[in-house]
Parts: structure tokens; sequence; C-alpha cells
């Protein structure tokens, strides 16, 4: 269905069928929420950890170990540096290891949750940064511990620059469970590929551009509105 | 006499500079404050004020010296230690530093977790406190929505939590305008004269000094230069420093003449 067979309208047509999304979308929409989702928990456990830990330890930090943090630094440098196109590739040998299989939804959850921890990584770290020193250092007067000041103070402080960039992190992952969908993951991305592209399918590909793009607008606007309700309860805004 | 409640010995603190020349904030600083008494300590920006203050609960560590509270040396505490300790050394700030995610209950309440386990009691005192600074209608507000002096009262109901021997205040009223200025250091002094608090301000306003302080010493450079009862200080100052604070020799009493003598 291209432009050499088919007007504008019926592609337009084909691209809102039912035939389409009852067949093609939908299950497909099922296939790449579940990578988003189960790469987005891991992410979430091991992004807030690292970035916490860069945290930590910078020269700034509540307890610097320069040392450890230069290291850190760099490889979440260096990992941020690839193409998620490359991280996806290296990283299908350990999703192999992890789940048994280089292919499918499970083993591609793992390579997205490893490219994309390091940014979320980062991004944490930056918004704990934001917190002022004076606040951390009220709470050092009261004789609170480092792990006291981190989890009481400075997490709860930063939690609406948290919560954007989750959000960021959130559309980034769902840009690349598209992209892992030319490697075999399945979801959008595999039917883009598949169908959109291979067999010159534009009405597919019309849908699953109108998913993504749906979807992303939908995930910025949950995640400035949740933003938004830990400032106005603050009265922050 | 019996030796002093607070004793600062020989206390030394440098910096390293962003060229990584040695900056000498403080030089063998030697101060004794006695018990229940507002100590005052006067300096120009950079003097080093705020570094001596922050070297007793040790904010700041210092190079070499001592600092003994109530016969306790701090600088010789662990961190387990010191954390202890730093509970009942209250501390408010020129920025206030309220916790924006908590409620003013929640600010006051944070560091009496560390002591009063029991909820109902740790309400109680909650109350309490709020209620000592006048503040009792604004609880369950947000920092936010307070005023600068409603903020500082939080902060001082936050640092009385514990029930502090020793309050420190770092230029604690230099961002509120001269009628709430007066109101905190009453807040201040009924403290200080109702639960026996002994207090340190640090302060580059002389009327700080006037209004609260029974003993003052002038900083300069990293240095104690002159120290006294407020009355003989202000009275009779020696230094350069303390007859600019007081007036008697001031570049801005002196330009204000001229422009008067220039408009006539």
């Amino acid at each position: 269905m291209t432009f050499e067979n088919s007007t504008l309208g019926e592609i337009l047509k084909s691209a809102f069928s039912a035939k389409v999304w009852g067949e093609m979308m939908i299950p497909a929409l099922g296939a790449t929420m579940y990578m988003l989702v189960m790469a987005l928990i891991i992410m979430l456990i091991f992004g807030i950890l690292l970035g916490d830990l860069l945290y930590m330890t910078d020269k700034n930090g509540l307890t610097p170990v320069p040392a450890l943090n230069s290291v850190l630094s760099a490889i979440v440098n260096a990992l941020r540096s690839l193409p998620s196109m490359i991280m996806i590739i290296i990283t299908i040998p350990l999703g192999r290891m992890i789940t048994g299989q280089g292919y499918g939804p499970n083993a591609c959850i793992i390579a997205l949750a490893i490219s994309c921890i390091p940014m979320f990584a980062r991004l944490v770290s930056n918004n704990l940064f934001e917190v002022s020193q004076g606040k951390i250092e009220a709470a050092r007067a009261m004789g609170a511990g480092n792990f006291t000041i981190l989890t009481k103070i400075v997490i709860p402080e930063a939690l609406p620059a948290l919560i954007r960039s989750f959000t960021v992190a959130v559309i980034s992952v769902l840009s690349m469970t598209a992209l892992a969908g030319a490697f075999g993951a399945g979801g959008i991305g595999h039917i883009a590929v598949q169908y959109g592209f291979n067999r010159f399918r534009y009405d597919i590909l019309i849908a699953t551009v109108l998913v993504l793009i749906i979807m992303a607008q939908l995930i910025q606007f949950l995640g400035d509105a949740a933003a938004r309700l830990v400032l106005k309860k603050r009265h922050m805004m | 006499m019996s030796s002093p409640f607070i004793e600062i010995k020989n206390l030394y603190k440098s910096f390293k500079n962003s060229k990584g020349e040695t900056i000498q904030v403080l030089e063998d600083v030697n101060l004794d404050i006695a018990k229940g008494e507002m100590f005052g300590i006067m300096g120009f920006s950079g003097a080093g004020k705020s570094t001596l203050v922050r070297c007793i609960n040790r904010l700041e560590e210092p190079d070499t010296g001592d600092v003994i509270i109530d016969g306790m040396n701090i600088t010789k505490l662990g961190t387990a230690e010191l954390n202890k300790r730093r509970e009942k050394i209250g501390m408010i700030f020129q920025t206030f530093n309220l916790f924006d995610s908590m409620t003013v209950f929640e600010n006051i309440e944070f560091p009496l977790k560390a002591t009063i386990k029991d909820k109902e009691k740790r309400k109680q005192r909650v109350l309490e406190l709020a209620d000592v600074v006048g503040l009792a209608e604004k609880v369950y507000d947000y920092p936010s929505q307070l005023s600068g002096g409603q903020k500082q009262r939080v902060g001082i109901a936050r640092a009385l939590a514990n029930e502090p021997d020793v309050l420190l205040s770092d230029e604690a009223t230099s961002a509120l305008d001269p009628q709430t200025t007066l109101t905190v250091l009453d807040l201040l002094k009924k403290i200080n004269r109702e639960f026996g608090v002994t207090m340190i301000l640090i302060t580059h306003e002389i009327e700080v000094i006037k209004y609260a302080c029974d003993k003052v010493a002038i900083i300069e450079s990293g240095k104690i230069i002159e120290e006294g009862t407020t009355v003989e200080v202000l009275e009779a100052p020696k230094s350069k420093t303390a007859k600019i604070f007081t007036g008697v020799e001031s570049s801005l009493a002196k330009a204000w003449e001229d422009k008067k003598g220039g408009a006539r």
C-alpha cells in the first residue's frame, strides 16, 4: 500500500481501519508496553541507586570518595556516549545469558534497561545536586546521619525534578523500544520495520508513528501533572 | 571562677582557594563563653565569623585547636558521638534552610524523630514548640506560605526541638527587615531567659549586638581583635573595625556629611 498503488485517502483509511488496529497495532502495543514497563522498573531501581552513588561519592557530596566517583563517572559517560542502536546490539549477548535467548521481549528488556540506566543515573545525580547545601547543613547540624539526609531530605526535596527526569527517561525508553523492534524485540517497532519498511505498508507506518506520538504526549502530560501536583501540595507554584 | 561553658582554644582553620593558595581563615581564636550568655561575634564579610561558628558544631573541621562545651571536647568526638551531641546544639541560618518538602509540623518534628520514638509524645512536643515561637496556627502550612520572620521562627523551633544548651545563630536576622529583626531577637532573648540556652550570635549588624548581646567579640581577618561586655566595647571601641561599626569612625557617615555640605 504505497503511493504508487493507492491514493492518500485509501492509505489513511486503512491506517485507521479496525483490521490494522485489531490484528496488529493493539497486540504490538501490548508487547511494547510490557517491554517499556519492565525496562523502566529495572531502570528505576538501578538508576536511582547509581545516581545516589554518583551524588554521595562526589567531592561535594555527602560522603566524598573521589576515586570511586571518578571510576563510576567514567563508566557512566562511556556508556552514555554509545548510540542506543549499538547499546542494544552489544547487550544482546547479556540478554541471552540472563534470559536464555537473544531475541524476543525479555532479552530486549535487559538491553533497554542497561542502555538507559547510565542516562537516568546522571539525571538523578544532577537533580540531587540541585538541593541547596544549606538544607543539608541544617540537617547535619541537627545530628542527622548521611543516610537519613539522603533519604529524608535530599530525595524528597528533589522529588519534582526527579519526576521530570523520569518522564524524560520514559520517553527515551519508549523510542528505544521502537528501535529494539528492529532487532527482534517485537512490539510497535517490529511492526513498523516488518510491514511499514519491508512490505511498503504506508498505512501501518502511519499507524505506528501515530501510536508512538500519542504515547509520548501522554507520558509527558502525566509526568508534568505529577510534578505539578507535588509542587502544588508544597505551595511552590 | 569556674571554667567557662564554652571554651574555644587556639583555633586555626585554613582553606585552599581555586589557585591552590592557602587562605588562613581563623588564626589562634580563643574565646570563653559563660553559661546562659548571649555572645555576639561581629565582623565584616569575609572576616571568618561564619567559619568560626561552624567550627563549634563542626560543620567545618578546624585544622587545630579545641572547642570544649560543658567539659566535652567537641573536636575529639567520633561521628556517632558528634551527631549525638549535635542534637543538643541548635543552629539557625540566614537563609532559614527549612525543608520545602515538609510542613511546619514536619520541619519541627524532623530533629525529634531520632530522640522521641513515641509518635503522640513527639506531636505534643512539636505543638509545644510551635506555641513557643508563636506559630501554633501555622503548623500545617508549608514553608513557602510563610513570611521571612515566620520562616525564621520555624527555624528557631526546629533548633530548640531537643532542648539544646547551645544555640548558634549564623546571621539569622540578616535577611529580615528591621522590624522583624527585633521580633526575632525578642524571641531569642525570651528563649535565653526562660530556657537558659547559651547563644552565640554571628552578625554584621550593630543593632543585633546592641539589642540582644551581653558580650561581644570583634573578629577581623580571622583574629579576635577586641572583646568585652557590649557596653564596654560599644562605648569605648578600641579597634578600627569596632569604631567603624559603632559609627565613631565611619566613611559612610563622612560621605553623608560631605553630601549634606554639598547640598547646602
